[in-house]
């Protein structure tokens, strides 16, 4: 086993994977930009390396940084945890060529499951079933309207080198197939650099249904059972869960093997997660996260699995020590974003500094946090910053622990997601098992009236106290009256008139 | 002094009287049965109203302060008579006019009006590419684009101006 790694990330996943490691008698080396060098991250490595810069392309995304950081360290093996240089195989090969263990799969296995439309190719031929689509990118408008009209509208027009649910339009009529597909190319090419779309049909009432999968370097691997993750907006999830409940026990295994095909057919290694749509109870292929998921606690809580303990073995040679039949569901699980987002404001970026945080505690409750009072959360990283994630028996008992969990948080400073968490677990919809991807698209968030005239009293009283410590503060004019009116009053035994009228004029009473 | 809490759309009125050292509270005229303590000097709060005890996270200023109770929030915009006779006032002298404002900073990728075009409801105005998304910035209203602030691949910051609109010409 490793003695030491370098985790390419930062937040709460670099947490995550400091703690195994440490649990596993591992060091850690944390890297960081300028901004984040008061990170919780770097305070809880063993080892920090500071990358400076500010952006991602100056810290965390310039691979000569990290892998001279690695080098400096004496790390020897990487984890990318997820986003910035997880899923890029260029940096995976290096790292391979620079004498390190990448803790990810091969190279090939993320170039291939990297392109939409190279992995669609590979899964057809795997036996893995697609969406109804065209396999190649449309070249132009023109094409783009003649291929809509074979596949069937609504179309989902999607981005090659997307992901993340970036670069994805959705195009509901023939007539707005020309502006769609201009404004999706243009998306493309800003985003990504490559402007190629490809063009699929937008499945109805879809459900967002994913497998883990662990694979060993000798061929052996296991599928972890599925998370669902259909409460999502602009695809980005905000609640998951684990198991489903539209699957039985059936379909679960059935739908694990296509997930196993699906890895096996890019000879896959580590960690790895098949995300299928489901709709009308079939499933179509979506993509492969070659990486470690935000919402992977979900599934160690129903396993009993760690998840990362296991990609560390993995990567470091051993032998897989779980086989497909020592694993079964335990009851079901939870976990909730924690993004600075404005939910009454459309979810838009909510920035700030972080103040009066009240972190939850009580039985089967996780909180994989990298907040701090005094964070500064700004733009230029991703805006979650923590995961809460419940366990119960059954689904209602999680869902009332995950509401639980939720009233006793509270992150000041920022706005958050939480109250439209909140709002979707005490959905009767929801607590039905009645929903699809576009469920929090279709809610208004908005607080209930029950607690309204508290707030109001409350928010009072608040302004009452702020108004009360202002008239006791000396703040800098009074006490510079107040000095001159105390030294006026001395003076005044000797010579009364003039210091009067000196006390009168000073500023400030 | 009377104090005007607004919370999405409805208003109440309260009012904090000090007697013989306790505060008294009176919500939209009626005596309320409430204490406040401060846990911390931060914002946690315990309230007991009627009995039933309350942990309250509170931030914010005189004239914004938000509340989580429950895991809910909470934004309340607050102005006593004499903010509120001056609000009002403002409010009635800026009538007629629409600025849209960048909500969130971005790059205007691309421009889809010109100064003098007559606009509906919710018609593109502009692309803003935002977190990586572009973001149709739809009219707020029917009317005429009076100016326009910004030009295609300017970054724009949170708050900044990007189209005024006029009300059309009868």
């Amino acid at each position: 086993m490793f003695k030491r790694i370098l985790i390419a990330n930062r937040g709460e996943i670099a947490l995550r994977v400091i703690r195994t490691a440490r649990e596993m008698g591992i060091e850690s080396v944390a890297i960081h930009s300028d901004v984040d060098a008061s990170a919780l991250h770097v305070r809880m490595a063993d080892m920090a390396v500071s990358l400076g810069g500010r952006l991602p392309a100056e810290s965390y995304l310039d691979m000569d940084k990290v892998l001279a950081a690695a080098k400096e360290s004496g790390a020897e093996a990487i984890h990318p945890g997820y986003g910035f240089l997880s899923e890029n195989s260029v940096f995976a090969a290096r790292v391979k060529e620079a004498g390190l263990a990448w803790i990810g799969p091969p190279s090939g296995a993320i170039e291939t499951m990297g392109d939409k439309i190279v992995s669609r190719r590979a899964m057809t031929a795997a036996g893995v079933p697609c969406v109804p689509g065209l396999t190649d990118p449309v070249d132009d408008v023109e094409a783009a309207v003649a291929a809509a009209a074979d596949i069937g509208y609504p179309i989902a027009i999607k981005a090659a080198a997307g992901g993340g649910g970036k670069g994805i339009r959705v195009c509901r009529a023939p007539e707005d197939m020309a502006s769609a597909f201009r404004t999706a190319s243009g998306e493309a090419l800003a985003s990504f650099g490559d402007g190629r779309v490809y063009l699929e049909r937008y499945l109805d009432r879809p459900r967002h249904i994913e497998v883990q999968l662990m694979f060993d370097a000798h061929g052996n691997g296991v599928h972890l059972f599925e998370r669902e993750c259909s409460i999502q907006r602009r695809h980005q999830k905000l609640v998951e869960e684990a198991p489903s409940v539209v699957l039985d026990d059936a379909k679960r295994a059935e739908i694990g093997e296509i997930a196993l095909r699906a890895g096996r057919a890019v000879d896959y290694e580590g960690a790895g997660t098949v995300e299928f749509l489901w709709s009308g109870g079939e499933i179509f292929f979506l993509e492969m996260n070659t990486r470690l998921q935000v919402e992977h606690p979900i599934t160690e809580m129903i396993t009993g699995v760690d998840l990362v303990e296991q990609q560390l073995r993995v990567a470091a040679g051993e032998v897989l020590p779980i086989r497909q039949e020592d694993l079964s569901i335990h009851g079901h699980a939870i976990e909730v974003r924690i993004n600075a987002e404005n939910p009454f404001n459309g979810f838009l970026p909510s920035i700030g500094t972080l103040s009066n945080l009240r972190h939850p505690g009580g039985p089967w409750v996780r909180m994989d946090s990298a907040m701090y009072n005094g964070l500064e959360v700004g733009l230029e990283y991703d805006p979650m910053l923590a995961k809460l994630i419940v366990w119960g028996p059954d689904r209602d008992r999680a869902i009332q622990r995950m509401i639980r969990a939720i009233g006793e948080t509270n992150v000041g400073g920022v706005h958050t997601a939480l109250p439209a968490a909140l709002q979707v677990l005490r959905d009767e919809q929801f607590a039905g098992g009645d929903i699809d991807t576009h469920f929090l698209e279709a809610l208004t968030i908005e607080p209930p009236d029950d607690y309204a005239a508290l707030a109001a009293v409350a928010a009072a009283l608040y302004r009452n106290g702020l108004a009360r410590r202002r008239a006791l503060a000396p703040v800098e004019a009074s006490r510079g009256g107040w000095l001159a009116r105390s030294r006026a009053e001395t003076a005044s035994f000797a010579n009364y008139p003039e210091t009067l009228a000196a006390a009168e004029e000073t500023p400030g009473r | 002094m009377k104090t005007f809490v607004q919370i999405g759309e409805r208003t109440f009125e309260t009012e904090i009287v000090e007697r013989a050292g306790r505060l008294e509270v009176l919500l939209d005229g009626k005596l309320c049965d409430v204490t406040y303590t401060e846990a911390d000097g931060d914002g946690q709060v315990t309230v007991i109203l009627d009995g039933r005890s309350y942990a309250l996270s509170m931030g914010g200023d005189a004239n914004d302060v938000s509340v989580t109770v429950a895991g809910y929030r909470y934004d309340c915009a607050l102005e006593d008579e004499r903010e509120r006779a001056a609000n009002l006032a403002a409010r009635e002298a800026s009538k007629g006019g629409g600025t849209v404002k960048a909500v969130m900073p971005g790059v205007v990728v691309e421009l889809l009006v010109e100064e003098g075009d007559e606009v509906t409801e919710g018609q593109p105005l502009l692309i803003l590419e935002a977190m990586k998304m572009q973001n149709e910035i739809g009219a707020p209203g029917e009317g005429v684009v009076k100016s326009i602030h910004a030009s295609g691949g300017q970054a724009v910051g949170a708050g900044e101006k990007l189209v005024t609109l006029e009300a059309k010409p009868e």
